[in-house]
């Protein structure tokens, strides 16, 4: 570069004339010094390359403030971007307890608040033996029409038709423990344990009636139907107890069960 | 790269400097990485870093050093960085033993007020005439405008002519 001294004597007269703001006049007056005065022509070159490389140097520097700046900004964004992930999986862990609460708070409601499942009531006609009743040979329809047509009716589950039809059955048609013991059968099948149990009692005191085994295992029955559990119990217990009795397997069933305590 | 090389250099040399700029904006986060894993540079040396090698390439390109680009830019620029840190180079400070002329008044630039720098650098690389550089400046006029010119011209000169400049990390710039 040439000396200081030297360009900044023309720098004013230099820059008018570079930077375009002399007159027509002016400048042609300029370029024809330009081509006699030495200095000004070197102060000319000079002012040209000090120019030139000032242009170099301001790309540069304005590159170098452009990339800082940029730098800035992205420096803010990832920032920026970086709260916004904190505070999403703030949120998302906020709202995760939250559901996991609300699910162990419902799962300790549901366990507290159920109730035990319900034990299957054990009922008497789960453990009753039914009596087959007289079959159609024993009732011969012809001689005892009623009575074979009580049969068949208590067969086919029609206690009560049952009933009505075996009290129409002329007492000379059948004999009068079997009458009671039938009656007390079908009362008993019909759900009437309180008729039942007058029936068959009678049957059953009588131990020379061959019926009477017979009775004292439906009377326990109709003692259990009527949820006289105690008084059902000593019963079996007797009918368990005699071998003779054609319902022995069926009580001890049922005592073993265990199922006539109150 | 989207845009052919011969452009790109093309448009480097005429002072559009996009592509610098939007590859700083899309490689900042891959160089980061690389840094760290090759280097263990911090992501802020990595920025600084990639910043100045980006600056030496634009200058190599300026100047004219640069004439064909290369194939693989990200990898050309990336070897760069590699070789300025295994010269333990500093990517502020320009060696002023080596320094050329344009890299002196470069040191010497920073050295003028931030408006003078504002005002020659919209005049000499943006091209801006009198009256926007007066907007932009917030000057009541393009004659105002073009006497603050003037002004930092002449304080960069004498700065020139004051012989070597001090290093640019030794001493803080004066608002000149």
């Amino acid at each position: 570069m040439n000396s200081a001294a030297d360009l900044r004597l023309y720098l004013e007269l230099l820059e008018r004339f570079a930077d375009g703001q002399m007159t027509p006049d002016e400048q042609e007056q300029f370029e024809e010094r330009l081509e006699q005065d030495d200095e000004l022509r070197q102060a000319h070159a000079a002012y040209e390359q000090l120019t030139a490389d000032l242009r170099w140097v301001a790309g540069h520097e304005t590159l170098r403030l452009r990339l800082e700046l940029l730098d800035r900004r992205l420096d803010q964004r990832e920032t920026a971007i970086s709260r916004m992930q904190h505070q999403q999986r703030h949120t998302q862990n906020r709202w995760v307890a939250i559901v996991v609460g609300v699910l162990v708070l419902a799962m300790a409601f549901w366990i507290f608040t159920r109730r035990p499942a319900p034990v299957p009531e054990v009922t008497w006609e789960q453990y009753y033996q039914p009596d087959p009743g007289l079959s159609p040979a024993e009732t011969d329809a012809n001689l005892r029409p009623l009575l074979a047509e009580s049969m068949s009716q208590y067969r086919e589950g029609q206690y009560a038709a049952a009933l009505r039809s075996l009290r129409r059955v002329p007492t000379n048609n059948i004999g009068q423990d079997t009458l009671l013991y039938y009656t007390g059968l079908f009362l008993l099948r019909d759900g009437d344990a309180a008729g039942a149990r007058t029936f068959l009692r009678r049957v059953s005191q009588q131990p020379k009636v061959p019926l009477a085994r017979k009775a004292l295992y439906h009377l326990g029955m109709a003692h259990w139907q009527a949820n006289q559990l105690s008084e059902a119990s000593a019963v079996l217990k007797q009918v368990a107890a005699d071998a003779n009795n054609p319902y022995q397997q069926a009580a001890r069933k049922v005592l073993q069960a265990d199922v006539l305590k109150p | 790269m989207a845009q052919p090389l011969a452009e790109v250099l093309t448009r480097l040399r005429v002072g559009n400097q996009n592509f610098i700029i939007n590859f700083y904006q899309q490689h900042r986060e891959h160089f980061t990485h690389w840094a760290d894993l090759n280097h263990q540079l911090p992501a802020a040396e990595a920025h600084e870093l990639l910043r100045a090698v980006l600056l030496e390439f634009y200058d190599q390109v300026a100047d004219g050093r640069l004439t064909k680009l290369p194939e693989d830019l990200r990898a050309h620029l990336y070897s760069m960085a590699y070789e300025r840190i295994a010269a333990g180079k500093s990517a502020a400070v320009l060696p002023l033993a080596e320094a050329g002329r344009r890299q002196r008044l470069l040191v010497l630039f920073g050295y003028l007020g931030a408006d003078c720098q504002k005002v020659l650098m919209y005049f000499y690389f943006r091209g801006y005439n009198f009256e926007k550089v007066a907007g932009k400046m917030g000057y009541a006029n393009a004659t105002v405008a073009r006497l603050q010119k003037s002004s930092c011209l002449r304080t960069l000169y004498e700065l020139v002519g004051r012989g070597p400049a001090p290093q640019a990390s030794a001493a803080a710039p004066t608002d000149l």
